[in-house]
């Protein structure tokens, strides 16, 4: 692990925005520099899975490459070219404007490689099925806090069907209300524990 | 009162202190602390609940008759008029800001700024009038202009009916029909005064890497003022537990939580426990790694609600003998399970973490607004059957002893002492003047601190 992923993965805030500009300065590639922030929040992914970090190291980790982004954004190649591969659709369904745990989840799947349309709080069926129609993502995560949205996490599974894209689309529920009961009851493909759980299966889902 | 209301209201009441405090009594409560399912059962909406009490009570009413087994329901709400009144910012509001049949929701800012520590530690109270106020309640957002202080004004009056209708509510509930409260009174742990209104998750969890002696700090302040607030808003009669819904102790490791959550929340809860009061503690999302620390308070005192993410079963093996614990009822099982479901449920929670008592069955801290009737019928049939210790015991409830000690003093501004000596002497009975005083005074300064909530 280099001297930067540690540092991230360590959540050396100073130290890693440190780094950054150092490695700018001396011509480092920011695609290069994004890599060694990647392995660094995949190694804070692991901490969580083996329960040594919790739910604040996550969103610290979130923040510091929030912040790493920005210093990078300025000197990032403009038009990177969209290969359709790797997306996700996230958003948290409608009627619950709740978005910590999904916040967490994006930050991840960014640190982990992937394109995410993050589509925000309070989205309807049809904005979810859009965003998949537009990007061609064989993903879309669900999110949710509050238990009054089994059935519009039902609604959306359903208007995906309906758009003809269920085939072509994995569908992820995670949020605290959420386990395996909603999502049979949702007729989602999986309901993910937790953010790691659920970076999981969107590497599993782009492996194959 | 009629005397088999009275009787009936003393056996819940007697019940529901029983389990709290690890005593005999006839069967396990049926006691949720927030039954939002009571809230709707009637076809009421969730605004109806927050604007209009006589509707809210009506519900409730029909919900009593359709489950007269239900031995505490909650008293205090959000009242919406108070929160117009200020432009509170806190919340979004079904009817208001939301469709009339979705539930509140918090929305959470940065109402206080990472800078800002030291102004508030330093003097609190000025910290809450003349910045937190100011953006948190929107009407307040122009410090001295006509609409800011009509708002004041209109805040306080605002307050004034609120309690009105509440007391009545509570009398009405015991009084026709026999029915006690879950809770009176609230406050928050330190840690979560500070993380939910004020500097929010983020800010604060940005902060204790940042700046964490300040929040430390921040906290310790807090203590006092988060005693105050309980004591304030508790009934003084000590019937019932003052209720605390934990937020942010989830988010945080073992390491974290022993270092900044802990320690203010536990002089918080002991001073309160010390002024002869029980508590009803709402463990959000996974208490796992935090709640032995409920040990430390004194037995029987603390009722812990456990999550939808806790468990129900480890939190007994805990807290077991020494705190009672409510849950064990994924909030998707009343909403989407079966009454076969449930009662299997309810057996299996009854033959284990109930069965020595000092356990009330209950969903993720709440019944969910979306429980299904008949599984709500189901949970309760369930305890009866599986849930009785003995039949042939009559619950009663706890008389308060006086302790002879002096009660805790209640935060002002202007203390009577000051006011006496502006007066120089008064002409009758000080005494008269001075109760009426110093009630005002205690309840200006509890308004102040209530928007942290």
């Amino acid at each position: 692990m280099t001297e930067l992923a540690k540092a991230l993965m360590e959540l050396d805030e100073q130290k890693v925005y440190q780094l950054v500009e150092e490695k700018l300065n001396n011509g480092v590639s920011p695609l290069d520099i994004l890599a060694e922030c990647n392995e660094g929040m995949a190694g804070v992914g692991d901490l969580f899975s083996q329960g040594q970090y919790f739910l604040s190291q996550m969103l610290f980790s979130a923040e510091i490459f929030k912040n790493v982004m920005k210093q990078l954004e300025a000197v990032l190649p403009q038009t990177q070219e969209s290969t359709g591969k790797n997306k996700v659709v996230i958003g948290t369904v409608k009627g619950d404007i709740h978005d910590i745990g999904k916040n967490i989840v994006v930050s991840l799947l960014k640190g982990s490689g992937f394109e995410v349309i993050d589509l925000g709080v309070d989205v309807p069926a049809e904005k979810f099925v859009a965003a998949l129609q537009e990007s061609g993502a064989k993903v879309l995560g669900l999110s949710a806090l509050l238990n009054f949205t089994y059935p519009e996490m039902k609604n959306v599974v359903q208007a995906v069907t309906d758009a003809g894209l269920r085939d072509q689309v994995t569908i992820i529920i995670g949020g605290a209300p959420c386990n395996e009961q909603v999502r049979q009851f949702a007729g989602a493909d999986y309901y993910a524990e937790d953010a790691v759980a659920g970076v999981n299966i969107c590497k599993k889902v782009y492996a194959c | 009162m009629l005397a088999d209301v009275r009787q009936l209201y003393e056996t819940r009441l007697g019940r529901y202190q029983a389990a709290i405090a690890l005593e005999k009594t006839d069967r396990i409560p049926i006691a949720t602390g927030s039954n939002y399912f009571a809230e709707v059962y009637s076809g009421n909406t969730k605004q109806d609940t927050i604007y209009d009490s006589v509707k809210w009570l009506q519900a409730e009413e029909a919900f009593i008759r359709d489950f007269p087994e239900v031995d505490v329901l909650r008293n205090n709400r959000i009242w919406g008029p108070l929160y117009d009144a200020v432009g509170c910012k806190t919340y979004r509001l079904p009817g208001r800001d939301l469709p009339p049949n979705t539930q509140f929701q918090f929305v959470e800012d940065e109402y206080m700024k990472a800078d800002e520590y030291d102004v508030f530690i330093k003097n609190p109270l000025e910290f809450m009038l003349d910045r937190f106020l100011p953006r948190v309640l929107g009407e307040l957002a122009e410090p001295g202009s006509i609409r800011a202080r009509m708002a004041l004004l209109k805040g306080g009056m605002a307050q004034a009916q609120m309690g009105q209708i509440m007391r009545n509510r509570a009398i009405y509930l015991e009084e026709k029909l026999g029915m006690p409260q879950p809770m009176t009174g609230f406050f928050l742990a330190p840690f979560d005064a500070l993380a939910d209104v004020m500097r929010g998750l983020k800010g604060t969890l940005l902060d204790i890497y940042r700046q964490p002696d300040k929040v430390l700090e921040a906290c310790d302040v807090l203590v006092d003022e988060m005693v105050n607030l309980a004591l304030a808003t508790a009934d003084p009669l000590k019937r019932y537990p003052i209720f605390v819904p934990t937020h942010k102790a989830c988010f945080l490791s073992p390491k974290q939580f022993d270092t900044f959550y802990w320690p203010s929340f536990k002089k918080t809860m002991e001073r309160i426990i010390e002024a002869g009061y029980t508590i009803r503690a709402y463990l959000e999302g996974d208490w796992g790694h935090h709640i032995h620390h409920m040990l430390e308070l004194p037995k029987g005192k603390v009722l812990c609600d456990i999550d939808n993410q806790g468990d129900i079963f480890k939190a007994k093996e805990v807290l077991g003998g020494h705190q009672c614990v409510a849950g064990g009822i994924q909030d998707s099982l009343f909403i989407l399970g079966t009454p076969q479901e449930i009662r299997e449920r309810v057996k299996l929670l009854c033959e284990t973490v109930g069965k020595d008592g000092g356990f009330i069955i209950n969903g993720g801290c709440n019944i969910p607004y979306d429980t299904k009737p008949e599984n709500y019928r189901a949970m309760i049939d369930a305890v009866i059957e599986y849930g009785t210790y003995d039949r042939n015991f009559t619950p009663k409830p706890k008389t308060v002893q006086p302790d002879g000690k002096e009660p805790v003093k209640l935060k002002m501004v202007t203390p009577w002492e000051v006011k006496l000596a502006e007066l120089g002497t008064v002409m009758g009975e000080e005494s008269l003047i001075r109760k009426a005083w110093e009630q005002l005074e205690v309840m200006g300064y509890t308004w102040i601190w209530q928007w942290v909530l």
